[in-house]
């Protein structure tokens, strides 16, 4: 099939299998270098990407739903100011997750931030591919620890102690929630 | 790398009636929900060309979420994370229970309560939580002639003793499902381990039951272990049923060895971890239900 889509800002036509998983796109066609997971669809959690602008497991998104959607990957995601705000937390707290991990769970705290700020709520609506209806994401407002944990786990590397990462969560949101204050 | 493959096709059909035409034309063609346990498999890609699929995101009928005064009705396509969503204030607290048992927001997004259902081989937090609520499946069943048939299946029914999926006759679609409002005060619903990571030890157990002046009624217990089985004990609710509270140590002490028996009698293979996380968490509901019975 012919996948009309964006990556990283780049409009792309590919000619790939319609079941073909995203990962395999990104590293096989696209070329990037940012994921490294193996683990055959387990949710090791290692192969997040933004598909219009929500988090999702590259390795569960298959090609046939992906019809001009939006891909960032965290090449794409590391320039943006999201991304300083999360780097700016890795500096303050004094952690930062080891090279292997340092992409996905960058991402999974965006997608945290994300539904703790309810940026999507606010801003624009989102849908995630392939589906007919627009999807209120997370219903956590509060800074609850029980939740942030069980997102925090989905990724499996164990470079960092869920207290670093909530640690982070909590000096990131602070910056997020300072600058949205600031652009009200 | 797979570029001398053929690209598999995938039907979009947008309403019931064009999914039966295409089910009718390609009986073996693949039902894609969210793809969560599709994609999870080693094999997944690169897939045999000859197979068709049927994404069945399109199909609006199957997304929505119902409530009567008597029930609620789930379309097979609503996700984990739109059930959470939209019906926290609706649902039993069995049901809830499993759904934020599924870890991450991520994942809730993608799992859809059908796809969850029809799982032919793992047997997940949803299909036990479900059991226990007496919870009807719309089965649609496309036979050879060209006819399709609507059945109505409780949902403990759609798997057998070792949790495998009881196949139909004929390419089937499950459509909806029903559950009752008319449930029990006392619902639990407890987990071990991550069914997804580590199915051969983790184990599912869900419970509810009413209270009747000071006694247990309506009890309803399923135990789940991901890999070997989906256990509903007629003997052991049969126990629990008409038992006046507070329950002695010593009863809990003896159905929990009841259990233990039954368990060994049905899954010989059980390991030893897997059979005693099930015996403590059902031997802490039911001290939990006499902290709750004392409590009020």
């Amino acid at each position: 099939m012919n996948l009309d889509c964006t990556i990283d800002g780049k409009g792309l036509s590919l000619s790939v299998n319609s079941n073909k998983p995203l990962l395999l796109i990104l590293t096989e066609d696209v070329g990037i270098k940012s994921l490294n997971s193996n683990c055959h669809g387990t949710h090791c959690g290692n192969c997040l990407v933004l598909v219009n602008d929500v988090v999702v497991l590259s390795c569960l998104m298959p090609a046939f739903r992906l019809k001009d959607a939006t891909i960032q990957t965290f090449e794409g995601f590391s320039k943006t100011r999201q991304c300083r705000d999360i780097e700016r937390a890795y500096q303050v707290s004094g952690n930062k997750p080891c090279p292997n991990c340092y992409a996905s769970k960058t991402l999974l705290i965006e997608s945290i931030l994300q539904s703790l700020t309810g940026e999507h709520h606010a801003g624009r609506e989102i849908t995630m591919p392939g589906r007919i209806h627009n999807q209120i994401v997370g219903d956590t407002k509060q800074l609850d620890e029980d939740s942030i944990t069980k997102e925090l786990a989905l990724n499996t590397c164990q470079c960092m102690d869920t207290g670093e990462l909530l640690q982070i969560v909590e000096i990131a949101l602070s910056y997020r929630r300072r600058k949205n204050v600031r652009r009200a | 790398m797979y570029e001398e493959l053929r690209s598999t096709t995938v039907h979009t059909p947008i309403t019931l009636s064009e999914y039966g035409q295409i089910a009718n034309r390609f009986p073996d063609a693949l039902n894609w929900a969210g793809g969560t346990y599709l994609m999870s498999r080693p094999n997944f890609y690169p897939m045999d060309s000859n197979i068709e699929i049927i994404d069945l995101s399109g199909i609006e009928e199957l997304q929505r979420i119902t409530r009567t005064d008597r029930y609620i009705e789930i379309g097979s396509m609503v996700t984990a994370a739109q059930l959470l969503d939209t019906g926290r204030q609706i649902l039993p607290p069995v049901l809830l229970g499993a759904l934020t048992s599924i870890g991450s927001t991520i994942v809730r997004r993608q799992i859809t309560v059908g796809g969850s259902l029809c799982i032919p081989d793992i047997r997940l937090s949803i299909p036990t939580a479900l059991a226990v609520l007496d919870a009807m499946a719309e089965v649609r069943i496309y036979l050879a002639n060209g006819k399709n048939v609507t059945r109505w299946i409780p949902v403990s029914r759609l798997y057998d003793k070792d949790g495998k999926f009881v196949p139909f006759e004929g390419k089937f679609l499950l459509t909806h499902i029903r559950i009752g409002l008319q449930y029990g005060a006392y619902q639990r619903f407890l987990i071990t381990g991550n069914p997804m990571r580590e199915g051969n030890f983790s184990v599912i157990i869900a419970f509810q039951a009413e209270k009747t002046a000071v006694a247990l009624g309506k009890v309803q217990l399923c135990v789940t272990f991901p890999k070997k089985g989906f256990f509903i004990s007629k003997e052991i609710i049969g126990q629990l049923s008409g038992i006046n509270l507070p329950i002695a140590p010593k009863t809990i002490w003896t159905i929990t060895g009841n259990l233990k028996g039954e368990l060994r009698k049905t899954y010989p293979s059980l390991s030893s971890l897997q059979q005693e996380r099930a015996l403590r968490r059902f031997a802490s509901i039911l001290y939990d239900l006499n902290t709750l019975y004392l409590q009020s």
